[in-house]
């Protein structure tokens, strides 16, 4: 370790890619033993940064100094070697080897130039006792839960022994027993003089985990700050370079009869005997750690999974859905979780990734009716002023709340009568988050039943009607919004109240 | 693990077993040293390329041109003997075989051409080179005896070939499990992106795999041509099958990440006693396709449909 | 989440044709119309006999077989299927089944048996890859091999020889000076660009090869449009198989071998990526016209069968290469 307090020093930092300036003239400083939080929006800079410092792109100018030496990096190779080590929000992991064999990827101890197998599995299994993760060394990765393969990831960076260590948003797929257990070892790893850069959109955490914090907000570097002087309030301010006062706005609606009635639902696996009823005109939120089973029980509502008990009603008639057709024409639509993977069709335009849904009805003779395509796609692109208000676009090139209002316009082309949301604001910035809520907000002032998956406690407080929080597979009875609280949620999701 | 589950992780040893069974006990004189001398014998070649090609598809690549290779390098090797001699003849055959593999590399690795497509290609520029060679004509070798020489029986069982076979995949297999560079090797195939995160080079793993195929090719191809004292463009057109067969039976993915040289001398011996037994019993060779057609879908069914236990979203998707 | 724009952090396998400079977005779009204008000019000049009606006949003709399989090829490579390997056995399932089937059944029962019969090989190719996820090389392969080796079993593994001269001449008539075998290649392939680019079907075929999970996820019944993709590809090579015998009047069980090959690189070369997600049937015939066009100038010009493999080889290569580099450079 260096004597040097000063671990990481990034002086004059720009990056431009063709016609985007992503950073410009970013400062850095990160001492020994500390843990440094970078904030911002989306496409705020945090990420590109980050790449410049592990070694993947090369910054257009300035320079970055690591224990008070100028360095050059052009690899990730290179950064490593300096001591660096990233752990990546995208899981880094090769899912056919085993967790030793991760731990030690790219760095395998030898004995006799042969893989010393015996050593990775002893000290991995040393790293992941400390860590307090209990996972077997010798399982195979891609059988491990994404949450496990999570704190592998983490041991591997730990493992390498660096000086400085990244992590972005470490706790996306965390339940919060985990991310208290991570806190634990980002707090032991300070007392051993490692610099920790900690990236993240929760600033909760942020405030208990970080001792300095740096705001970045359109590629430019705002306020460094040390932690204890700043409240969240304030981070929010310097991040939009405005004041939010109220993040999410309610708008009441009547709500009506039953529409969806779940009973006694479980795929024997993922979850079990879970039953719940949404109403009409009512936000219906469903919480719960990760790994509690939300996505698989709305992936088995859709028929996108199959489930192996109970039943589903519409509108007081039991419905068998085998598929996501069979779902659509019994009037239940679904937001995926991840966008990138499961909503959008890179390849096709706004219009088409639209209308694929209902394509069928827009055909005769097996044909498009291009005019009714277009319409449909007109509709919504100027209801929920998608921008590039363009619908011939390729989907791929909008951004992030823009691809999620496409991807919610299409399934209100199917004019179903329950939508079920699964992280419906993850990853898109505060404006887009505001219009996809007011979105919702007018759905059910228009009659609809919404469910809505969100491990977000401020936006489930701020936007359902009534709350169901799901552990282990179970759910507890519905909560209504009036006698619910962040605090009374975390108990229910982690087992301190009986449901 | 449930006895289904292993049945299915050692599918390859429960139907190796079942058809040397089955061949013994319909071929008067399958067991006998000579039959297997010569099965293995036969299967040799197959089994040569099948081990470049199990690196390959661990990799999570794959070269259709290996049969080209095979052709050219024998050619090279056969045509150079009057002007530099047998042996030196014999490692430039080798050699081109490398110099294509490093071609394939090149395409997949700088170009970034997809490898289904780019050896897709070279398939057919290698064997356009070699009918172009030679004139679409074999080409005779310069000595008869070395051919008797390299059939010779050791061990009353082994030819030079098929020793070599046996001890090159045994190789292998100590390789894939047990040194660094052979578990990189999976980590390439697996998640590419991460095992570069980590500081391996994919590219480089992926054009020496090339290379690597390129070469076991060209010595097979080598072989071929001094055992048959005959340099061929038309060798080796039908082996692409076959290899691909073996080695995906043996429990390889084509889809990277997986694999095992053990599955793959388990493939190719498979197919070797098959085609044996069906040999003798004077199976028609269109039977032979059928029945070795069914036993791939059969195997790559079974290790599609037979998973243990349901498993999450997440985890499914991670893995698939 | 990542901070680069989205422009930047888009899939570039997906991404064609947009951003980057005009010289670039040019050389993508217009760079096979440049290349089949170039071998027109290149050809004119070079022999007197290459731009006459005659020789373009001739190319038409010797086109329209593989043509055929080049439609229904388009479908796998757009679905994701990567590619079709089964295809020598189901163009001979069509050709000998055609000509095996005509003294029992009558010529028109046996081309459409013979056809049919293709289909179900394709359908049993898209089970395996749709419905239980096998990959499709392994699953043509496998597949191809059997077919193969039953046709052959059911005829005795001898060549088969037509017996019905009407049949042989039927298919080499010709309407308004065009043989027939080049329109029924022109309807075949005018059916199928609309089926792709205006039916719905077309759409979840490209939508399924552009993202599996998300077509999925938006109620397209992905299973059947990926097998779909292999029946349309056998039942295409089975009528192509079937013209192939009747107008040659006999049919080896080799008869097939190469056209999966030249049907991949006509559509390759088309600039259809083997990752799947876009493309057109159009794309993919500008692909086997200048295929056909360059084999044609070199076979006029003398130029030995090996150099012709030899330049085929590397033009799909350079093509393809070309194709890459293209593209990463439009869409960063």
């Amino acid at each position: 370790m260096s004597a040097a307090a000063t671990a990481l020093r990034m002086r004059g930092i720009s990056k431009t890619f063709p016609g985007v300036k992503a950073l410009s003239n970013v400062n850095l400083t990160v001492e020994f033993g500390r843990v440094h939080a970078i904030v911002g929006e989306n496409g705020a800079g945090k990420s590109t940064l980050m790449k410049v410092l592990s070694g993947t792109y090369l910054p257009t100018t300035g320079t970055t100094e690591i224990a008070g030496v100028e360095v050059r990096m052009r690899k990730p190779a290179d950064a490593q070697k300096l001591g660096v080590r990233m752990v990546h929000q995208e899981l880094n992991l090769v899912p056919d080897l085993t967790v030793a064999e991760n731990v030690y990827l790219g760095r395998m101890p030898r004995k006799w130039g042969l893989a010393d197998k015996a050593a990775m599995v002893r000290d991995t299994e040393v790293i992941l006792n400390e860590l307090g993760a209990a996972i077997d060394p010798k399982a195979r990765l891609g059988d491990l839960s994404i949450s496990q393969q999570q704190l592998v990831e983490i041991a591997k960076a730990y493992a390498a022994k660096p000086r400085i260590i990244v992590l972005d948003e470490p706790t996306s797929s965390l339940s919060e027993h985990e991310t208290a257990a991570l806190f634990r070892i980002l707090r032991k790893m300070k007392q051993e003089g490692i610099a920790i850069i900690y990236i993240s959109h929760r600033l909760k955490e942020v405030l208990e985990i970080a001792d300095d914090v740096t705001i970045l907000r359109d590629g430019s570097m705002i306020d460094t700050r040390p932690a204890d002087g700043i409240t969240a309030a304030e981070m929010i301010r310097l991040m939009v370079g405005r004041e939010v006062t109220n993040v999410f706005p309610k708008t009441p609606s009547d709500i009506g009869a039953p529409v969806l009635k779940v009973i006694g639902l479980g795929d024997g696996y993922n979850f079990r005997d879970v039953s719940f009823e949404v109403r009409s005109g009512e936000i219906l939120g469903l919480t719960g750690l990760v790994g509690a089973g939300r996505t698989e029980l709305a992936r088995a509502i859709f028929g996108l999974a199959r489930a192996t008990e109970g039943r589903i009603e519409i509108g007081g008639k039991a419905v068998t859905i085998k598929s996501p057709a069979a779902a659509m024409r019994a009037g239940i639509a679904y937001v995926p979780e991840d966008r990138k993977d499961d909503g959008i069709v890179p390849s096709l335009s706004v219009r088409e990734n639209i209308s694929l849904p209902v394509l069928r009805k827009l055909s005769r003779f097996g044909r498009v009716s291009m005019s009714a395509d277009r319409k449909l796609a007109d509709r919504y692109t100027k209801e929920f002023s998608i921008v590039p208000p363009d619908p011939e676009r390729r989907i791929s090139l909008l951004s992030g709340g823009n691809q999620q209002k496409a991807v919610i316009s299409k399934w209100l082309s199917a004019s179903p009568s329950v939508l079920i949301l699964d992280e419906p604001t993850r990853g898109v910035d505060v404006g887009a988050k505001a219009e996809i809520h007011r979105i919702i907000g007018e759905l059910v002032a228009g009659g609809m039943a919404v469910v809505m998956i969100s491990s977000e406690l401020p936006e489930v407080l701020g936007v359902c009607d009534r709350v169901v929080v799901m552990r282990d597979g179970h759910a507890a009875a519905p909560v209504e919004r009036a006698a619910l609280s962040e605090e009374r949620i975390m108990a229910l999701a982690t087992g301190e109240e009986a449901a | 693990m449930t006895p289904i589950a292993r049945l299915v992780r050692y599918r390859v040893a429960v139907i190796l077993g079942l058809t040397l069974l089955v061949a013994s006990l319909t071929v008067p004189g399958f067991l006998s040293v000579t039959t297997l001398s010569l099965g293995l014998d036969r299967s040799a070649a197959i089994g040569i390329i099948a081990i470049g090609m199990t690196v390959l598809l661990i990799a999570r690549q794959i070269d259709l041109s290996v049969g080209s290779t095979f052709a050219l390098a024998g050619i090279t090797a056969v045509m150079l003997q009057p002007a530099i001699g047998i042996w030196p003849a014999a490692l430039a055959g080798v050699l081109a075989g490398a110099a294509a593999g490093a071609f394939n590399g090149l395409l997949s690795v700088v170009f970034k051409v997809n490898a289904l497509v780019a050896t897709l290609a070279t398939m057919l520029i290698f064997r356009s080179v070699a009918h172009w060679l030679t004139d679409s004509q074999p080409v005779p070798g310069t000595d008869i005896m070395l051919s008797l020489a390299l059939s010779k029986i050791y061990l009353e069982i082994f030819t030079l070939r098929s020793a070599l076979f046996v001890g090159a995949i045994l190789l292998l297999h100590f390789w894939l499990t047990r040194t660094v560079a052979g578990r990189n090797l999976f980590a390439v195939g697996s998640n590419a992106d991460a095992a570069e995160a980590s500081g391996i080079a994919p590219g480089r793993t992926v054009f020496l795999a090339f290379v690597f195929a390129g070469t076991l090719a060209g010595v097979a191809g080598v072989l071929q041509s001094l055992t048959t004292n005959t340099g061929s463009p038309v060798f080796g057109a039908e082996l692409i099958v076959t290899v691909i067969a073996a080695v995906v039976v043996g429990g390889t993915r084509i889809e990277g990440g997986r694999g095992s040289a053990l599955g793959t001398l388990g493939g190719v011996l498979t197919i070797a006693a098959l085609t044996t037994a069906m040999e003798f019993q004077s199976v028609p060779a269109y039977i032979q396709q059928v029945v070795a057609g069914l036993i791939l879908i059969l195997l790559v069914v079974l290790d599609r449909t037979v998973r243990h236990g349901p498993r999450t979203h997440a985890a499914a998707g991670a893995s698939g | 989440m990542t901070d680069v724009p989205m422009q930047m952090q888009q899939d570039t396998t997906n991404e064609r044709f947009r951003g980057g400079s005009p010289l670039v977005d040019l050389l993508s779009r217009g760079g096979l119309a440049i290349a089949i204008l170039a071998v027109l000019i290149y050809g004119s000049l070079a022999s007197p006999v290459f731009f006459t009606a005659g020789n373009f006949v001739n190319v038409l003709t010797s086109m329209a077989i593989v043509g055929i399989v080049v439609v229904g090829m388009t479908f796998v490579l757009v679905v994701g299927g990567l590619a079709d390997l089964s295809v020598p056995a189901t163009i001979a399932c069509g050709a000998i089944l055609s000509l095996a089937l005509q003294p029992v059944i009558g010529p028109v029962p046996a081309f459409a048996a013979a056809i049919a019969l293709a289909g179900f090989c394709g359908l049993m190719s898209g089970l395996l890859i749709g419905y239980i996820g096998i990959n499709p090389i392994i699953a043509t392969l496998g597949v191809g091999t059997i077919v193969l080796g039953i046709v052959q079993a059911a005829v005795g593994g001898v060549i088969v020889y037509g017996t019905n001269p009407d049949t042989a001449a039927l298919v080499k008539s010709r309407v308004f000076g065009i043989p027939t075998i080049v329109l029924i290649f022109l309807a075949v392939a005018v059916v199928g660009h609309f089926v792709l680019s205006r039916s719905y079907w077309g759409r979840w075929t490209v939508a399924t090869g552009g993202n599996y999970s998300a077509a999925e996820a938006s109620a397209v019944p992905v299973r059947a449009v990926k097998a779909g993709a292999f029946v349309i590809t056998a039942l295409c090579s089975g009528l192509s198989g079937a013209l192939l015998g009747l107008t040659l009047q006999s049919a080896r069980p080799l008869v097939g071998t190469g056209y999966e090959f030249s049907a991949i690189t006509a559509v390759v070369v088309g600039g259809i990526s083997i990752m799947g997600g876009f493309g057109s049937v159009p794309r993919a015939i500008a692909g086997l016209v200048f295929v056909q066009l360059l084999t044609n100038v070199m076979v006029l010009q003398g130029v030995r069968t090996p150099v012709q493999g030899f330049v085929l080889g590397l033009l799909i290569a350079g093509a393809v290469a070309l194709d890459v580099a293209l593209r990463r450079r439009g869409g960063a």
